[in-house]
């Protein structure tokens, strides 16, 4: 797809009509996103002060923090906690974090939340998972960098190009009629996995399996009518080719956040993961134009900044250009969730229809440890998040997070991942 | 173990270690009392689950039942090297007598800086793993890879659709004509010759089939078949006709030659587990949706390039693209199942068919073992060495079972290595082992510009294929005094043009190249680390353990001071420097060249010390030293190192196999290395790990409980 094709979609998005129409087919949808940002939070620092992330109060007075301030707005869409761990396993490193970061299991050795939420709750959406970076596979990231894990032990790379991922979730519409082709190649794809699968051991039969699934979700994608009014978010119109660029990165991060909401406002999908550079990051935020960490004189990167020193200290750059980035990752989730709340949908919004989760791979970025975690549950009013509160889970697993979202999302489960006790209790109505 | 204990214990170590210049870390450094507080959150309310609770997905997995191979390798191969050889950390081949305070080191000390990612049951477990010696026991060569799929990599995917694909302009000219004693082709290209003689395009019959391949020009062209040199007739599998004005019906071909472009452009990038660089890792790489939707398009788009037909014609294709596609020939039962789609159909089907797009390596039954067949040997041969489908004469190879044995594929393997192909697959090798392909993407200064990347990574390509191909052996990767620059980048490294390019005395191998000094950088300032750990973990295959928690990060840029000092001073404490001297003492050696790659005599006006240590080459904790003053002095250590040549074996094998190394390795690796001290012909140790049985054999997979 060329820019001009972009523009012409781009104008015939409308909003409002959308909104209309998400309204009217999707009164009891249910969806679950992730927002990941990298390299953590100013948490307990090293030489033992207080966390100056973690928002504090209690119901309906929640004070919040320079670096989660930009939710002011959204407090009563939210849910903060205290004392959510990941387990003492790799505390301390990044890849560690970020491997059990969605799957809850050690060394990534398990399916995401993500992923085996887009099994149930996804399950019939044309696309059952979408997984959008911003410049997520800079410098050839892979491996413990991405965060969704389709199985245990792998994970997955995300779509870094929103052209391609817009192409890709409305572009390519499928003809059923014209192309009679296309049913005999699946069919003929399916009967070769079905004799290929029979001559494999166990380990390589079960990934043979997700081949299946997969080529089964795009069949059922012939089926799916997107619907007229789904065109480009405008924010799509502001990228480029220039997908590597820091100075770009605001703008493609935009747009892929847009264009997740817009898909989810389609029907496109239920499931969807938004992930923001990777861990260890080296991505120049003081190049960002227009926001207050900008100093074109020079190069602030993220995990730079994380590495603020052992104690909060205003007076050190890397501590004030480290508390700046992480309240922009949070202005950044805060456009996420009013973009869901500006649609209505059912007796509420789109907001109250997701269950929406802001997560990094580490707590404090310059200790790394996997304790008191910085999550943010959001949204899902409608499901039964009871919001606007901060809750101490006493040092329960993040994976019980994950069980009371299946549980509000009504996946089937009710532990997710190791050491996982059932859902965190009185976080559900 | 508590949290607090945890904690405290970590502050400890940060602040006893003595350090006191000892190689490594010192297990039995006393203890002293720390901090004891720190600010956790409160008590939990200790909920229980749901009466109905039900666990999917991932179960939980409690420590203790996790194998102690398993938690070794995950807790403590990164310093004590994945047989207990030491690195980082000292060996654990020796005898433990005091079981109880060896559990009682580990559950309080290890991993070191990191206590608490190992509690009591985790350490006894350990504990009893080395007191039992498991390294004692010779690594069991005959464990094989087990049986498994590979499926292709973008790189492979885009070169084998363009061996698969109709060359531009390629057409096959298809009859059925029964009892015909000659047939040609004749049309607008050959002045409608009306005989053979008269330069008619003749067919060959394969029963009554009566076929020929062609290029044509680019252009439209009328022509027809002549049977028996008077009977005219059109083609009926082209329904494309055009009637002349005498009213004479004639075929009519078009042919259009555009650039192609990357097939797979839209296909999501390889998984690497971390430590693995090559695009090729066996069990990491799952299809997901996105890559079924994309080999969905990219096999409409490729498929359109065949002009369709069905009935005999179809299944006639089907049995010829798909023997090629698939690199084994059909079964009967796939022939029905392809050949009643259409040629055109059938063609889209199999691009996106599971034969096509992995990789078997099931073999069949040798012994206790598995031992590929003909048809998976070629294909694995022709991917290691051309990253592309077999050729015909592989093919044939198979076909004869001229590969069933070691010398047969070395023969095989030696012709291969004289096709460009081995060359464009070496090349791409090199990038993924050095590293480097992520150059196009990171941010650096802007005197990077793209095109100087881009000629930065042709300049590896070429210097790496020569070196293997055309050079003088394995030592000159590090020593070389040429290059292969283009003019602009001659430029830019301060050099006079020429091919290949005259190195002058700051530079020498792969070491100089911009292409290595501008990826292990940061977006603004060199980096000391990222270059001593290129050196370590591409160069020498000795892995260092991640850093610990509150290691602290990159050091502001000082205006005051030079990178080499702000770094010395961020790693002095002696527990950093424990892990950091095999690093940075390394990497402080490039500080000469800046983080674009090129020359600097200072640095915010001060004087750069160019010093660096190539300390315990032959391996961590071997307590020698080696200074060195300048990258060619450092490749000439590199190029006489045992070090370097194992890990050059060890990288090629990784290539090749898809698959990091194990212990059991130990013999192929061994074989190899040998192989390759004897000749130190690169040519010499591909053939070699091509016939080896590691390459070669597999065995059975584990079945499921």
């Amino acid at each position: 797809m060329n820019r001009r094709d972009l523009l012409r979609l781009a104008a015939l998005a409308v909003p409002a009509a959308l909104a209309g129409r998400a309204r009217a087919q999707s009164a009891r949808a249910r969806r679950f996103i992730v927002f990941y940002y990298p390299d953590g939070v100013a948490g307990p620092s090293q030489e033992g002060m207080g966390s100056a992330w973690h928002p504090t109060g209690r119901d309906g007075a929640i004070q919040l923090t320079e670096q989660t301030a930009p939710l002011a707005d959204f407090a009563r869409d939210c849910v903060f906690f205290r004392g959510l761990s990941m387990g003492p396993t790799d505390a301390g490193s990044h890849p560690g974090g970020a491997q059990k970061l969605l799957t809850a299991v050690d060394h990534g050795q398990g399916a995401s939340i993500d992923q085996v939420l887009a099994q149930s709750v996804g399950r019939d959406a044309p696309h059952r998972h979408v997984y959008l970076g911003a410049m997520a596979n800079q410098n050839n990231a892979s491996g413990d960098k991405h965060i969704s894990y389709p199985a245990a032990g792998s994970s997955t790379p995300p779509e870094d190009d929103p052209r391609r991922a817009f192409a890709r979730l409305f572009g390519a519409a499928p003809e059923p009629v014209a192309d009679r082709g296309r049913q005999s190649v699946l069919d003929v794809v399916l009967a070769d996995l079905r004799d290929l699968r029979g001559r494999l051991g166990a380990g390589e039969r079960a990934r043979l399996d997700l081949h299946v699934e997969a080529v089964r979700e795009v069949e059922r994608r012939a089926t799916a009518v997107v619907p007229e009014a789904c065109g480009a978010p405008e924010s799509l119109g502001a990228v480029d080719d220039r997908l590597y660029e820091p100075e770009r990165f605001p703008a493609i991060l935009r747009a892929q956040t847009d264009l997740l909401v817009q898909a989810m406002a389609c029907g496109l999908t239920k499931v969807g993961v938004i992930q923001a550079s990777h861990h260890t990051s080296e991505l120049v935020m003081s190049r960002f134009p227009g926001t207050p960490m900008h100093d074109p004189g020079f190069d602030m990167r993220s995990h730079q900044a994380s590495h603020y020193g052992a104690r909060h200290d205003p007076a050190r750059a890397e501590f004030r250009a480290y508390v700046q980035q992480r309240a922009w990752w949070t202005q950044q989730f805060a456009h996420l969730l009013g973009e869901l709340r500006a649609r209505p949908e059912g007796d509420g919004t789109m907001l109250d229809h997701s269950v929406v989760l802001l997560c990094t791979e580490v707590c404090d970025g310059n200790t790394h440890l996997h304790d008191d975690m910085p999550f943010v549950l959001a949204g899902g009013a409608a499901v039964g998040v009871r919001t606007g509160r901060v809750i101490d889970v006493g040092g329960r697993r993040h994976g019980d997070l994950f069980a009371s979202i299946g549980r509000a999302l009504g996946a089937g489960f009710d532990r997710f991942g190791q050491d996982s006790q059932g859902p965190i209790p009185g976080l559900l109505a | 173990m508590t949290f607090q204990q945890r904690i405290s214990i970590l502050l400890l170590v940060l602040a006893g270690c003595d350090g006191g210049g000892s190689a490594a870390y010192d297990p039995d450094a006393p203890f002293a009392p720390g901090r004891p507080d720190a600010d956790v959150g409160a008590p939990g309310d200790g909920a229980v689950p749901g009466a109905d609770a039900v666990t999917v997905g991932p179960d939980a997995r409690p420590a203790d039942t996790r194998t102690a191979a398993t938690l070794y390798a995950a807790l403590c191969a990164h310093c004590h090297g994945p047989a207990g050889e030491g690195g980082a950390g000292p060996t654990l081949r020796r005898a433990w007598d005091d079981r109880e305070a060896l559990v009682r080191r580990i559950d309080e000390t290890m991993p070191l800086g990191d206590p608490g990612a190992c509690d009591r049951d985790c350490a006894e477990t350990l504990a009893d793993h080395l007191r039992a010696r498991p390294w004692d026991a010779p690594p069991d060569c005959a464990r094989f890879t087990p049986r498994r799929l590979r499926l292709l990599t973008r790189r492979e995917y885009a070169r084998t659709v363009r061996d698969l694909l109709p060359a531009c302009g390629e057409r096959t000219f298809r009859l059925d004509a029964p009892g015909a004693r000659t047939v040609h082709v004749a049309g607008t290209f050959n002045g409608w010759a009306p005989t053979v003689d008269a330069g008619g395009w003749a067919m060959a019959a394969s029963g009554d089939t009566w076929t020929l391949t062609r290029r044509l020009d680019p252009g439209r062209h009328l022509y027809k078949f002549v049977v028996d040199e008077r009977d005219w007739r059109t083609d009926p599998g082209n329904p494309e006709t055009e009637t002349d004005a005498q009213g004479n019906v004639n075929s009519v071909v078009e042919v259009a030659c555009e650039a192609p472009g990357d097939p797979t452009a839209g296909f999501p990038p390889e998984t690497r587990p971390e430590g693995f660089p090559f695009d090729d890792h066996a069990g990491a790489n799952a299809v997901t949706s996105v890559h079924v939707a994309e080999q969905l398009a990219a096999a409409e788009r490729l498929a359109a390039a065949f002009p369709d037909c069905d009935g005999a014609c179809a299944e006639a294709f089907a049995r010829d693209f798909g023997r090629r596609a698939f690199r084994r020939p059909l079964t009967e039962a796939e022939v029905a199942r392809y050949a009643p789609l259409g040629a055109r159909t059938a063609a889209r089907a199999m691009l996106a068919s599971p034969h096509f797009l992995y990789r078997t390596e099931l073999g069949t039954p040798a012994g206790d073992a598995y031992r590929l067949t003909g048809h998976e040997t070629a294909a694995a041969l022709s991917y290691f060495l051309w990253g592309t489908t077999p050729d015909a004469a592989l093919d044939a190879a198979a076909d004869a079972g001229r590969l069933d044995t070691a010398a047969g594929v070395e023969a095989e393997a030696r012709r291969m290595l004289d096709d460009p192909r081995a060359r464009e697959t070496l090349g791409a090798f090199a990038l993924q082992w050095l590293g480097v392909e992520s150059l196009p993407t990171v941010t650096r200064d802007a005197a990077l510009s793209d095109a100087l990347r881009q000629d930065m990574l042709e300049e590896t390509r070429r210097f790496v294929t020569h070196v293997a191909f055309d050079g003088g052996g394995t030592g000159e990767l590090f020593t070389a005094d040429y290059t292969f620059a283009s003019p602009a980048l001659a430029a830019y490294y301060g050099l006079a043009a020429g091919d290949p390019t005259a190195l002058d005395a700051r530079r020498a191998g792969l070491l100089g190249h911009g292409s290595v000094l501008a990826t292990y950088a940061h977006s603004d300032q060199t980096s000391p680390i990222r270059r001593g750990l290129f050196v370590r973990r591409a160069l020498l295959c000795q892995p260092l353990p991640p850093p610990p928690p509150d290691a602290g990060g990159v050091p502001d840029v000082d205006p005051g001071a030079t990178t080499r000092e702000r770094f010395a001073q961020h790693t002095a404490s002696p527990f950093c420097h424990s892990c950091h001297r095999y690093i940075d003492d390394v990497g402080f050696g490039f500080e000469r060249f800046d983080a674009v790659g090129r020359w600097r005599e200072t640095e915010n006006g001060l004087p750069i010390d160019g010093l660096g240590d190539m300390n315990d080459l032959e391996g961590l904790g071997t307590g020698t030293r080696a200074p060195y003053r300048s990258l060619p002095e450092l490749g000439a250590l590199l190029a006489e190192s045992r070090a370097a040549r194992r890990c050059f074996v060890t990288q090629v094998f990784r290539f090749a196999l898809g698959r990091m190394e194990t212990p059991d390795d130990a013999c192929a690796l061994d074989a190899l290395d040998a192989r390759l001290a004897e000749t130190d012909d690169v040519r010499a140790l591909l053939v070699a790990v091509a016939a080896s049985p590691a390459f070669l054999m597999r065995a059975a997979e584990e079945e499921a409980p």
